[in-house]
């Protein structure tokens, strides 16, 4: 793949991505390796659709819908210590433990008729993630990978998807391989680590290295032509653009004054957030942050208000710092989790609440979604769906609708399926201004 | 000199180690073994009339066998003394004489923390204790089905060794039902978690079988939890939050009677609220069950005390030879490089796959050398399916079982930080690993530190008869610490250290370092699991791999330090021939072609000292490192 893709074939792909669309065979050939889109600006643009980035904010575990995003003040016995709290958008209750965001609830959407099957972490996790259910014979794109699919980079230097402190295994670019797969951040204060030229190391030695590397590597790969072999060799030359790029400082904290700083908070999820925020600045296009420990089977109050501590000033500032810096509209910002939590609470577990995918909340903001919007509803205890039941492949699908991107597109995988950014899900059209 | 010792041993063992107490020990019997399953796969290329491949060089067998065994490249020392061999029997003794180094258990300590998810700490408590006790009980070659039964069966105290496999239900602590999904998928292979909320659609697993199996490990409690109840309760309702006497309960409750498990099972479960199907109702009593194999079954009228030594019992000896099975087709991925059925952890009836006759062979064999898995995987290096040649093409058979050679992978997370630490500092296993923290931490600060250990202080606390002995038992510990002075008042972190492992930045194997790595290291970013699900290690490429090897970890350990083994090793080199000589031999474990030869030595012409660095760095970049043959 060449970096600024803008040029020369940015045409023929533009049109030909559009031409497959219009005669809505829907199907479309890409080689595994022709990398001819990563680089490439959006597809086909859907008029309208404001959204350029997303930030995706997962909540890992399962987070408790009850206690955050869908109380039920009424139903006592459901709400353990929890109470509800009203917020800025009218009509629209929280759990006590968001006061921060409460303050921006007119600003987001919330969605609390999720529901899915998926019952059990790793499964659920994979599902949000790739819109698929997992499988053993093949591993699906991540949600990040496929955007870089179909809406390709905007900055052609920095990594298109970037993923905070999350597995590898959720961010992976599955049959895309590895080009789309996202660049890990572990610590956000370290940023993309190890993205300078050493000092001792003079440029002209640097590039030698490559040189040489480059030797060695064309007589092993002409013996194994073998995709993940592949795969590294134009890492490298990713990762060398990146290094020459000026906006690697996209990754340096250091740069956001000490007062920026602290509006997001302390923790590690925080500053992932600014770190998001400072990426997508730069241009970057899919920014997931991971905030784990929602598992609560065991005391299950404590482990939520210390979850949402981490969580609450953190979404404020981000959605607050957008908004000022007008990147708010083509923005769309994601709280995801792969289930809720049951209503029931175990009493023999300290309180815990168990796995609970009949019914679970998410929430957006910006890129051109409503504020102080509801979609959905859950029965009186938050157990299960009431009305305008969204599945996890719908949530993808509005985020890609979001984007302007085809989300009925079908792409072949190597091994001849068809597969497509969110399955057979829809987009939720109301939840759009 | 160390090294040089290493070197004289591999030499001498020029026979095969005999295994002692175990039924096939003896050489004969394992070759015999070995042919057994060389047969089955010869009869299988004969039927598909395939090609049987080649044996691979003896330089990619020795470092795939080393990538494999001790989950390490060699050494220089130790590529010389292979390589330059002429012992008929070099590639035997090799094999056996790195199954009896201590990198064995290393490596294996980085498959089983994978598949069991190892972590250091559940919330606020150490799991140290537990992870020791893996870790150990993989360095001795514990056999299987002991392994397995102490898992599922094991109850008291986590403090004492004997004890310490409690970890297993106290790391999914609150979630037993996911922790006997997992423990079916690791040790039958077979996939439940959907059952545990409905009928499997794909499957044959009701959920009603799912509440009669977990009904076997219902009622787990901590041991002696009522001795310290009442207490924490009264800090907690005083609300003296910072006191250091609270903290101190809570160090207790958690690291003492956290770490611990009471109740084997009572064998009997009520169905959950909200269960949605006709063959039962919500709050209904179910005796446990076993959903196959021969039936083991507890009445629901009473409670039983073992019900998970009944599983155990059930899992090891009464599911045919699902349990054999499973565990020789992971151990045929380790060896092989990919399960001889796959996906490794959904079980496939042995009639069913492409190898029916080997894989029910290699099932009995494990039951023959009773699940002693380094015997077996003795057995699988000596195959010569093992000593096949790379075959860089897709495999002709959908999901790979076919064997046309072994397929190019690329190194996991923890075999290229074992590598590479081998080339900064030599052979990581000089050094003992790292023994179990016993020290009695209170906000992340030892206390009473050389008077009294954890286990100490679990075994007394253990031994108390009632709450009065433990409240008189607390107020003398409570003093006992105040008077050593060396608590804080800070308030802050309740955690212990991460028992057992060194600092994070150490150069240790990545057994010893903290369990996951955190976020952010490079074994992170190589893909190492989280240590969240069973198996989640990844290892796809991505971005900050390659930036590591070209400017972070690499440069930092081994090309910029003049003192890295590597270097050092090129001090005793004669010119820059036998330099460039010695940086293949370190780092791909072969010499170098006349052609390479030549162009590298155009480089250290060109840049003289720069050069061998520049020289280092590539090969350290190059595919052919970062990949197993």
């Amino acid at each position: 793949m060449s970096g600024p893709a803008y040029d020369a074939d940015e045409f023929t792909r533009r049109q030909f991505l559009s031409n497959v669309a219009r005669k809505c065979l829907g199907v479309c050939l890409f080689p595994m390796f022709g990398t001819s889109l990563a680089g490439a600006a959006p597809a086909t643009a859907r008029p309208g659709a404001k959204a350029k980035h997303v930030i995706y904010l997962f909540m890992s575990g399962g987070m408790s819908h009850l206690d955050t995003f869908d109380p039920k003040p009424r139903a006592r016995k459901v709400m353990g210590p929890t109470t509800a709290i009203e917020t800025s958008a009218d009509g629209i209750q929280l759990g006590h433990y968001l006061p921060h965001t409460a303050k921006v609830m007119h600003r987001c959407s919330i969605i609390r008729s999720m529901n899915s099957t998926q019952g059990a972490h790793e499964q659920g996790q994979y599902m949000m993630h790739t819109s698929y259910s997992m499988r053993g014979t093949i591993r699906h794109p991540a949600l990040g990978s496929w955007v870089l699919k179909l809406g390709g980079r905007i900055h052609p230097e920095l990594p298109g998807f970037v993923a905070v402190d999350t597995p590898a295994d959720l961010t992976g670019g599955g049959f895309f391989g590895a080009s789309y797969a996202a660049a890990p951040v572990g610590r956000p204060e370290d940023g993309l680590k190890d993205c300078r030229r050493p000092d001792e190391v003079k440029p002209e030695d640097f590039d030698r290295r490559l040189a040489l590397a480059d030797r060695l590597n064309r007589d092993f790969h002409a013996r194994h032509p073998n995709a993940d072999v592949k795969a590294y060799e134009q890492l490298y030359q990713d990762a060398v653009k990146l290094m020459n790029s000026k906006d690697v400082k996209a990754f340096d904290l250091a740069q956001e004054s000490t007062a920026t700083r602290d509006l997001y908070g302390g923790g590690r999820f925080a500053q992932g957030c600014l770190l998001a925020r400072r990426l997508v600045e730069h241009g970057v296009r899919f920014v997931e942050v991971n905030l784990g420990g929602w598992d609560t089977h065991y005391d299950n109050f404590t482990g939520v208000e210390g979850r949402c501590r981490e969580f609450d000033q953190a979404f404020a500032a981000l959605i607050h710092d957008l908004e000022k810096r007008g990147k708010l509209d083509e923005t769309l910002v994601v709280v995801a989790t792969e289930f809720g939590r049951t209503p029931e609470i175990q009493t023999a577990h300290s309180h815990g609440r168990d796995h609970h995918p009949a019914a679970f909340s998410t929430v957006l903001a910006g890129g051109g979604i409503k504020g102080g919007h509801l979609h959905g509803e859950t029965d009186r205890t938050a157990s299960r769906v009431a009305r305008d039941a969204v599945t996890i492949p719908d949530l993808n699908s509005t985020i890609a609708h979001a984007l302007g991107l085809p989300h009925e597109l079908v792409i072949m995988s190597p091994t001849r399926r068809p597969f497509k950014i969110a399955d057979k899900g829809t987009p939720v059209h109301s939840l759009f201004a | 000199m160390r090294r040089k010792t290493i070197f004289s041993i591999f030499i001498a063992t020029s026979a095969l180690v005999v295994c002692p107490g175990q039924a096939v020990a003896n050489p004969e019997k394992m070759r015999e073994a070995a042919m057994q399953i060389d047969r089955h796969i010869a009869t299988f290329y004969r039927d598909r009339q395939f090609t049987l491949p080649d044996v691979t060089e003896d330089a990619k067998f020795l470092r795939r066998t080393y990538l494999t065994v001790v989950g390490r490249v060699p050494t220089h020392e130790e590529a010389t003394a292979f390589l330059a061999s002429d012992a008929p029997e070099k590639r035997q003794a090799l094999i056996a004489s790195l199954l009896e180094s201590p990198g064995y258990g290393s490596h294996m300590a980085n498959w089983i923390f994978d598949l069991i998810r190892i972590q250091d700490r559940n919330d606020r408590t150490s799991l140290g204790p537990y992870r020791h006790w893996v870790r150990a009980a993989m360095n001795g070659n514990m056999p299987w089905d002991e392994f397995t039964r102490r898992l599922l069966a094991s109850t008291g105290s986590g403090w004492k060794q004997e004890n310490a496999a409690v970890g297993y239900y106290v790391r999914d602590r609150g979630m037993p039902h996911d922790n006997l999904a997992n423990s079916m998928r690791i040790f039958l292979g077979k996939r439940m978690e959907c059952a545990q909320c409905h009928d499997d659609p794909f499957g044959d697993t009701e959920r009603r079988d799912f509440y009669e199996l977990a009904a076997f490990t219902e009622g787990q409690s901590q041991l002696n939890r009522d001795l310290i109840e009442p207490l924490y309760h009264e800090f907690r309702e005083d609300g003296t939050e910072q006191s250091e006497e609270h903290r101190i309960a809570l160090m207790l409750r958690e690291n003492i009677f956290g770490l611990s498990l009471e109740g084997g099972g009572s064998g009997r479960i009520t169905l959950p609220p909200d269960y949605q199907y006709r063959n039962g109702r919500p709050g209904e009593m179910l005796g446990a069950q076993t959903p196959f194999g021969r039936t083991v079954r507890l009445s629901p009228n009473r409670n039983h005390d073992d019900g998970r030594e009944k599983l155990a019992d059930w899992v090891i000896t009464r599911t045919d030879l699902q349990f054999p099975a499973v565990i020789a087709n992971r151990m045929w991925r380790r060896v092989m490089g990919q399960g001889l059925v796959e996906p490794v952890d959904d079980f496939t009836p042995i009639g069913e796959t492409h190898h029916p006759a080997l894989f029910k062979h290699l099932a009995e064999l494990m039951v023959e050398l009773k699940y002693d898995l380094k015997a077996f995987q003795h057995v699988l290096l000596l195959t010569r399916t093992y000593q096949f040649e790379t075959n860089p093409a897709p495999s002709a058979i959908h999901g790979g079982d076919d064997f046309l050679g072994r397929r190019l992978q690329r190194l996991s997370a923890e075999q290229v930080w074992d590598s590479l630490i081998t080339l900064a500092t030599g052979n990581p296993d000089a050094s003992p690993p790292p023994q179990l923290d016993d020290t009695i931490y209170l906000d992340g600060r030892p206390v009473l530190n050389g008077s009294k250990s954890m286990t100490q202080l679990a075994e007394e606390i253990h031994g108390l008869r009632n709450e009065r002995q433990f409240r008189r038992y607390f107020a003398e510990l409570v003093k006992e610490i105040q008077h050593s002075g060396s608590s804080g008042t800070d308030g802050g972190s309740m955690r212990m250290q991460p028992a057992g492992a060194s600092a994070q930045g150490g150069l240790i194997r990545a057994a010893d370092l903290p369990s996951p790595a955190p976020r952010g290291h490079f074994l992170h970013v190589f893909g190492q699991s989280d240590r969240e699900v069973v198996d989640a290690s990844s290892r796809e490429a991505n971005v900050g791999q390659v930036l590591a090897l070209m400017n972070g970890f690499v440069q930092k350990e081994i090309i910029g330090q003049a003192d890295s083994m590597l270097f050092q090793g090129l001090k005793e080199s004669d010119g820059p021939r036998d330099q460039i000589h010695r940086l293949c031999l370190t780092i791909l474990s072969r010499p170098p072609t006349g052609v390479e030869l030549e162009w590298m030595l155009e480089e250290v012409r060109d840049r003289g000292e720069s050069g061998i660095r520049n020289l280092a760095a590539a090969l350290l970049m190059s595919s052919e490192f970062l990949f197993l043959q």
